[in-house]
């Protein structure tokens, strides 16, 4: 629709920007005060650093023990995500591919999830945890993590598969291929676009996990970064170390900065499909 | 969908091998995920029924006290006063993000400034962090004396003299509201800019022929046409803002004196909090959660215009 601007045209852009300007000023904000002193942001919250003390980051990395919370992060991101995205993978193929006893069963009982809030769940999810000696283990984070059903990733996935050729898997068995080899060598590389989607948000998802790390993790030397920088700030109250404060959390959002410069379409699209249906 | 694999046995010898393969992928594909799904999500959602009726610290041997809990819960005025700070985020964190995520998107969608597709892009940019960022970035802003909010305050002359927004009894409850609001926007401009873009053009064009302006287009076409997905966006957000109590647990804990504290953290406090424990307890204001949850979800699906799961 081509319409000519009129002056109303200024109110809608003066209201877009004041928006855009709550998103980008205090990301902005915090990023360039991390390169001050604590004195110089003391004395002037709004001034942009003279010289660049980069420094903070080095103090940052080693006051919040970032290194190794940057290893727990990597094995628990990691591990859910490669075990995670197998089990979801293959998951959705048999349940949306496969026909099987039992199979009716299995989706109404995973269909109840989205009556389940979960929040009920949380006391006897950890009792059962810590029965099977699963606490305070970033392992046992990631059984839990990649262990279970997700509506919202079976549509995902089950859509991009079932509207997949069924001819494809026949030659591939008059091939002579087993059940294995069709779903590895035939439906994964078809479903790939599907699959990263999938993988994009269980990235997220676990980089940006909170709670669970919080109940489970008693050792704070397996904390992951999330739950690191809540307990940094928590630090923060008692040494009023600002600047290596804003340093940390510019290191932390790095990750979700680049996924986001590379995956957004995806992100938005996968977004709005979940949260209109799922 | 059939699987056709073992529908022309040649031999029996390989019919029994083909067979064999389909059990073994359908245990290594339904076993691991469908398991979990049972250990970790169905199983403790009973148990909670069972745990709520026991008087249990979770180490020593429960105790069965029937309906005990749920009386402490309904004479228990921490339980009241966090129900009420519900209402109060459940009447204005949905209203006030679709308000702003349906000007917004109506703007993007409709308006065709150049930098439309850009702000779209940045609009949703604060879905992708994290909730103790955005509680953290909102700490900031909300800070005594090097907050960015008295800040902007004293560049207009007003001294707030250090007043710490989210210490103070008064303010901390309306103080958390806008960061919950600033972390929802951005997904929903996204669906609503989406939902207004898919209204056909000829509608809008026929609209024009006939003489409507610009507020009768939006009020008789784009708003009716859109109308659904907004019903279920409040509807998800209401149900959102009911459970979800990450984000007030890293802003405040409840406080200042319990002046935030909601239902779910209330729960969360009483199991997992620093104090003391009170697995029973937990359990039995978690049930109350459930119920009120399931019913709002019920009536959640009742708006559903619709619900296109099915496999």
């Amino acid at each position: 629709m081509k319409e000519k601007h009129t002056g109303m045209d200024v109110v809608w852009r003066v209201l877009l920007y004041i928006w855009a300007l709550t998103i980008i000023f205090p990301l902005a904000w915090v990023v360039y005060e991390s390169l001050k002193t604590n004195q110089d942001f003391f004395q002037d919250i709004w001034a942009l650093p003279q010289t660049l003390h980069w420094e903070n980051y080095r103090d940052a990395w080693q006051e919040y023990g970032f290194g190794r919370s940057l290893l727990n992060t990597l094995y628990y991101v990691g591990g859910s995500l490669v075990v995670g995205l197998f089990f979801t993978t293959i998951n959705a193929y048999a349940l949306t591919r496969m026909e099987f006893k039992g199979r009716k069963v299995i989706w109404s009982l995973i269909m109840l999830s989205l009556f389940l809030p979960g929040v009920n769940a949380l006391v006897p999810q950890y009792v059962v945890m810590r029965e099977l000696d699963l606490t305070n283990s970033l392992t046992g984070l990631i059984l839990l993590a990649s262990l279970g059903e997700s509506v919202f990733y079976l549509m995902l996935l089950g859509g991009f598969m079932s509207s997949l050729p069924k001819e494809l898997e026949e030659s591939a068995t008059m091939d002579g291929a087993t059940l294995f080899q069709r779903f590895w060598k035939v439906i994964v590389p078809l479903s790939t676009p599907g699959i990263v989607t999938v993988a994009v948000f269980k990235f997220l998802g676990f980089y940006n996990n909170f709670m669970a790390p919080f109940i489970y993790l008693s050792d704070t030397n397996k904390y992951p970064i999330a739950v690191q920088m809540y307990s940094a700030n928590k630090q923060m109250e008692f040494t009023a170390d600002w600047v290596t404060l804003f340093a940390g959390v510019t290191i932390s959002m790095i990750p979700c900065i680049i996924i986001y410069i590379l995956f957004q379409k995806m992100l938005m699209e996968g977004a709005t499909m979940g949260a209109v249906k799922g | 969908m059939v699987d056709k694999t073992a529908n022309a046995p040649k031999k029996s010898a390989e019919w029994n091998k083909g067979k064999l393969q389909r059990w073994i992928f359908l245990a290594v594909a339904i076993i691991p995920p469908f398991g979990g799904y049972l250990l970790f999500t169905l199983f403790p959602n009973i148990l909670s029924v069972y745990y709520s009726l026991l008087d249990w610290d979770g180490f020593t041997d429960p105790k069965f006290v029937g309906l005990h809990n749920f009386v402490t819960a309904i004479n228990d005025k921490y339980v009241w006063r966090a129900l009420g700070h519900n209402l109060i985020y459940m009447l204005t964190v949905p209203l006030l993000v679709i308000v702003i995520s349906l000007l917004l998107g109506y703007l993007i969608s409709n308006k065709g400034y150049k930098e439309n597709q850009f702000l779209k892009v940045l609009f949703f940019f604060p879905n992708v962090l994290s909730t103790v960022v955005i509680a953290l970035l909102w700490a900031f802003i909300y800070d005594g004396s090097y907050g960015l909010l008295n800040g902007l305050l004293s560049l207009v002359g007003i001294d707030m003299e250090g007043f710490y927004w989210l210490g103070d009894e008064g303010t901390a409850l309306a103080a958390t509201i806008p960061a919950w609001v600033w972390g929802g926007v951005g997904l929903y401009v996204i669906i609503f800019s989406n939902a207004m873009l898919a209204i056909p053009k000829p509608l809008y064009e026929a609209a024009i022929l006939e003489g409507a302006g610009h507020m009768t287009r939006l009020f008789k076409i784009t708003m009716p046409l859109v109308m659904p997905i907004v019903k279920v966006a409040a509807l998800f957000l209401i149900v959102g803002t009911l459970k979800s109590f990450e984000n007030i647990l890293i802003l405040t804990n409840g406080g200042p004196f319990g002046s935030t504290d909601v239902i779910g953290l209330y729960m969360f406090n009483l199991a997992f909090g620093a104090e003391y424990r009170n697995f029973g307890y937990a359990s039995a204001i978690g049930m109350i959660l459930f119920v009120i949850l399931v019913t709002a979800k019920l009536l959640t699906d009742r708006f559903m215009p619709n619900r296109d799961v099915e496999f």
